[in-house]
This record gives C-alpha cells, sequence and structure tokens, in this order.
C-alpha cells in the first residue's frame, strides 16, 4: 500500500509569457504548481517600460498629456482628463461648464469602449469565440465617433489644461443618442449571451476569490474591488467635473470571484450608458476652454488628485517648480496595483482557471510598466 | 616655434537663467474634509510629526525617518483614522533629499493623507512596510529600481521595472535623458 509520504514530490516551474495570447501584451508569470494546482505565482513586468515618468519631467506641460495617452492605450481620454485635472488643481483653474460636460461624454465613452473591450477578450480567453465579434464591432463605433470628434482613434491630445481643444461638432448630440441606443443593444447582445451562459458560470463562479481585506491590503481598486463586496468608486466618493449632477449607481459584487469581477463591469457600461444621456440633456451651448495663458505655468507646489478609470483608481503626484516644465510627475496605474492581488487570487486555483483570473483582472500592460 | 599655451581652465556651465515671470508659490489651503483629516492625524502623529500642510483634502505630515514603521502604524490602528489602504508609494528627488511618499487611503472613514519622509541622497534607507500592506512590496521594488532606496524588510528586492543587470537609477534627476545609450 502506498501512502502520500511514499514518493517525494516536486513542485514544477511552468513559465507563461511573455509571448502568450493570453497574457494581454508583454507579461509573464511563473507559476509554481503542484499537478493542477497552482501553489504560487510570480508576476514578472517591465518589458514595456519606456519611462514615462522620467520623459514626462522633459517636456512641457502641454506635451506631457501626449504622455498620458499611451499609458493606458485602451482608455486615454480618462488618463488624459486626469492629468489635466492635476495641471488644473496646481493653476487653481476651473474649465467651463460645456467644457466638462464634453470630457465626461468623452471620458464615459471611453470607459464602454473599454469594457467592450473587456467582455470580448474575456470571452476569448476562456474560449468562446463570438463575443469578441459583438465587442469590437460596438468599440468600433465609438472609436469612429471618437475620430470625428478628435480626429484620431486613440492618440487623441483632446482633452486639454483648462477644458478640451476645441467644441464637439454640429451634429455630436444626434450622433451620439443614435451611438448609444446601438450600443445599448451591443452591450445587451454581450450580457445576454455570456453572462447567465452555463459553460461561462462553470469556468468564473467560485474562481480566484478574493476577500476584501485582501482586496484593500493589496490595493486593489475599481470595478475589481467592487466585485469584492465594497462600493467605493471615486466619481460618488470624491466626486469631480460634472458627475455630482448625474444620477446613477454604482454596481456592488458579493462573492469577489471572476465572475463578480465581469458582471460589474457589464453593470458600469449600462450606467455609463445612462450618464452620458443625462449629459446630453443636461449640456448647454458656452465655452469649453477657460482663459487662461497659453502656455500653463502652475505655480510652485505639489498636489495629487485620483479619478476613476476603466481600471481602477488612477492618481497622479504632481509637483511643480514654477517653470512650464513639471519637476516630478507620478502616475499611480491601476492595472499595476491589481496586479498585486494576482498572488492571492490564484493561490490553490487550478492551471486551467489561471488564464480566467489574469484576464478578469482587465490589465493593461502599457499601463504596468510605464 | 609655437609656445605651450597653458590649457585653458573650463569654466563652470553658468545655471541657465530664469527667463518668463517670477516664480509664483501657490497657497497650499485644506477644505472641510482635509481639515477633518488633519485633525485626526495630528491626534494620532502628534509626537512624529516634523512640519505639516496640505492641499484640497489631502493633508500631508512630514516625519521622521526612524518613526515611519511606528507612524504608519498609528495610522492603520488609531480607531477614527484606519488608513486600510496603501494608494500609492513614490520617491521625489530633490537632489539634497529624497523625498517617499507614502499616499494613505482609508475608504471606510473617507481619509486621504500623505506620510513624507526625507532620507539623505548618499544613504537612502528606510524600513519596509510590506507588514502591514502588502502593496507596499511593488512600491518599493519600483522605488529601489528608479531611485536606488533601499528598503530593510522587504523580502524580495529583484528589479521589478528594469532587468537584471541595469546600472544607475534613472528616477533621479542626474540620470542623463538624452546621452544615455543602453546597447
Amino acid at each position: 500500500m502506498t501512502t502520500e509520504q511514499a514518493y517525494d514530490t516536486v513542485d514544477m516551474m511552468l513559465n507563461m509569457g511573455p509571448q502568450h495570447p493570453a497574457t494581454h501584451g508583454v507579461f509573464r508569470m511563473v507559476l509554481t504548481v503542484d499537478g493542477e494546482r497552482v501553489v504560487d505565482v510570480t508576476p514578472h513586468i517591465g518589458y514595456l517600460h519606456r519611462g514615462s515618468e522620467k520623459l514626462a519631467e522633459n517636456e512641457s506641460y502641454g506635451q506631457v498629456v501626449t504622455l498620458f495617452d499611451r499609458l493606458d492605450y485602451v482608455s486615454n481620454l480618462n488618463n488624459e482628463l486626469i492629468f489635466c485635472r492635476a495641471a488644473e488643481r496646481l493653476m487653481g483653474i476651473e474649465p467651463p461648464e460645456r467644457g466638462q460636460y464634453i470630457r465626461v461624454i468623452l471620458a464615459e465613452l471611453n470607459r464602454l469602449a473599454s469594457h467592450l473591450l473587456f467582455i470580448g477578450t474575456y470571452a476569448i480567453d476562456l474560449g468562446a469565440m463570438t463575443p469578441i465579434m459583438y465587442g469590437f464591432r460596438e468599440r468600433e463605433r465609438i472609436q469612429n465617433m471618437f475620430e470625428s470628434v478628435t480626429g484620431a482613434r486613440m492618440m487623441h491630445n483632446f482633452i486639454r489644461i483648462g477644458g478640451v481643444k476645441e467644441d464637439v461638432p454640429s451634429d455630436f448630440v444626434p450622433r451620439v443618442r443614435a451611438l448609444l441606443d446601438d450600443v445599448e443593444r451591443g452591450v445587451q447582445e454581450c450580457d445576454r449571451l455570456l453572462t447567465f451562459n452555463e459553460v461561462f458560470l462553470a469556468r468564473t463562479r467560485g474562481v480566484g476569490v478574493i476577500d476584501l481585506p485582501t482586496a484593500l491590503s493589496c490595493g486593489l481598486t475599481g470595478p475589481s474591488l467592487r466585485a469584492s463586496g465594497l462600493a467605493y468608486d471615486v466619481r460618488k466618493d470624491y466626486p469631480y467635473e460634472v458627475y455630482p449632477y448625474l444620477s446613477y449607481k454604482v454596481p456592488v459584487g458579493e462573492n469577489g470571484d471572476c465572475w463578480d469581477r465581469y458582471y460589474m463591469r457589464v453593470l458600469e457600461c449600462y450606467e455609463s450608458l445612462s450618464m452620458i444621456r443625462q449629459c446630453l440633456d443636461q449640456m448647454e451651448e458656452g465655452p469649453v476652454m477657460a482663459q487662461m495663458r497659453r502656455i500653463a505655468r502652475p505655480p510652485k507646489g505639489e498636489v495629487y488628485v485620483h479619478g476613476e478609470n476603466p481600471r481602477g483608481d488612477i492618481g497622479v503626484f504632481l509637483v511643480s517648480d514654477g517653470t512650464d516644465k513639471p519637476y516630478r510627475v507620478k502616475v499611480r496605474p491601476p492595472s499595476f496595483c491589481n496586479l498585486v492581488s494576482l498572488r492571492p487570487m490564484m493561490r490553490d486555483a487550478y492551471i486551467a482557471d489561471a488564464v480566467a483570473i489574469l484576464g478578469s483582472l482587465d490589465i493593461v500592460l502599457g499601463e504596468v510598466d510605464r | 616655434m609655437t609656445e605651450q599655451q597653458p590649457p585653458e581652465e573650463q569654466a563652470a556651465p553658468r545655471p541657465a537663467a530664469h527667463r518668463g515671470p517670477p516664480i509664483e508659490v501657490a497657497e497650499e489651503v485644506l477644505d472641510a474634509r482635509g481639515e477633518h483629516t488633519a485633525g485626526a492625524l495630528r491626534l494620532a502623529l502628534r509626537d512624529m510629526a516634523l512640519e505639516s500642510g496640505g492641499r484640497d483634502d489631502v493633508p500631508w505630515v512630514r516625519i521622521a525617518r526612524e518613526n515611519l514603521v511606528r507612524a504608519a502604524e498609528a495610522c492603520v490602528r488609531s480607531p477614527n483614522i484606519r488608513m486600510d489602504m496603501l494608494h500609492c508609494m513614490f520617491a521625489v528627488d530633490y537632489e539634497e533629499r529624497i523625498e517617499l511618499n507614502y499616499a494613505l487611503f482609508s475608504l471606510g472613514n473617507g481619509h486621504k493623507a500623505l506620510l513624507k519622509v526625507d532620507v539623505p541622497p548618499d544613504e537612502a534607507r528606510v524600513q519596509s512596510l510590506t507588514g502591514m500592506w502588502e502593496a507596499a512590496g511593488w512600491y518599493e521594488r519600483e522605488t529601489h529600481d528608479l531611485f536606488g532606496v533601499e528598503f530593510d524588510g522587504n523580502p524580495d528586492m529583484s528589479p521589478l521595472i528594469l532587468y537584471e543587470g541595469f546600472e544607475g537609477y534613472p528616477g533621479l534627476r542626474s540620470f542623463p535623458l538624452h546621452d544615455y545609450e543602453e546597447w
């Protein structure tokens, strides 16, 4: 008769990435496995490090906005917004109301595009091919709208310190309304197809569970934190721009598993749709850019601001020495902090679930490595 | 026959003249929320705070580096602060000193604050806070990569952002931006 002690078992190292289709970029993790179980995971990042923070110290304030575009390249406008807000706080200027409405509409549209990309790629991670077609089709419509407003599909450089670059096209409001109806149908389609699908539930329910104290200790934010049961949303708790004038719910999960993290994002899509509709109703004619000097030169000082990105809580620490270039720019990228929680999530998971857990965090490596 | 000219003494480069309007200094004003947090912090850190200030809803407190762990513990344990999240941690290089900033958030009590610690650049070393927040590990590794600050007590200090064997600390102001050649 053999007992467990009769054989020596050795933990095996399994390397995943940096070239792996399911790691969403150049991300590598080394899994220590015991049979089918993951004992430990060591993430390796930094393959995409471009030194954005260092570069920002050598650019003028207006140019730094373009660097922020390239951090989280799936939600560029949200990134631009956070840097511009930091600089504005330091300079003590407030953009005019129409400018703020345009910023919020664009940021929420970008949140929609980002979540649609997540729904599509997450389904692919789990082996379902169809949802990415629906997700990308809708995202494409939003990208086309961005192109007509900002002139670019990804690297917009549209939100500027003091407002936005220029007013939106004259037919913007009716076109966005039509777009929202289309996108809503697309989100519903993905939702119906995926959310309560039996196979999908079997792959995600109860997988990668993280409890709230661990999540907080790891610095998990955004939809992934809300999935663990804490209604923390910067837009609600520390309102900025015109968010206080909008009414919306903050979806909260219960179990903190992969399914909850996925479903929070689907629910957020519906909230974003409603937010944009309210903005369109409330928006009035007016200037879009505050009166300020052409070259931004914030007074000497420092500021720490944070805001809600599709992936979580993005923070910017800005030090100005009174010249036209920032002395120090530090970004607190949400994906970087969310990745810290990968280890507690993956402990005791199956190898087959490793991809499901990583995918549910929705990381963007451009932002992790900076 | 040419006379040997003594080598001309290299003049030190003159600091670039500051052009444009005189440098303004932004006034630091806390709002009601910030004052509330600042009051709670004053109570919890009253024997450690060297200097304090803040803007909007984020007050900051400067402490001596020996007190870092004690101050962090006070921020976590004190019942009316309870900083449950290390939101961010980063360094700022002021050349004569490196300033470490710990952005602490309390999602339960709605507090935000910055804890500042100054370290000298030639002996940049502080205690690690990995025991208090799991997130601290990666921030400290990143700060070590970019600024060369050592963190005593962090179990894993392997490079995170840069590769093994990279020389120099690119976050420092003295690191050249354009003249650096990698290959």
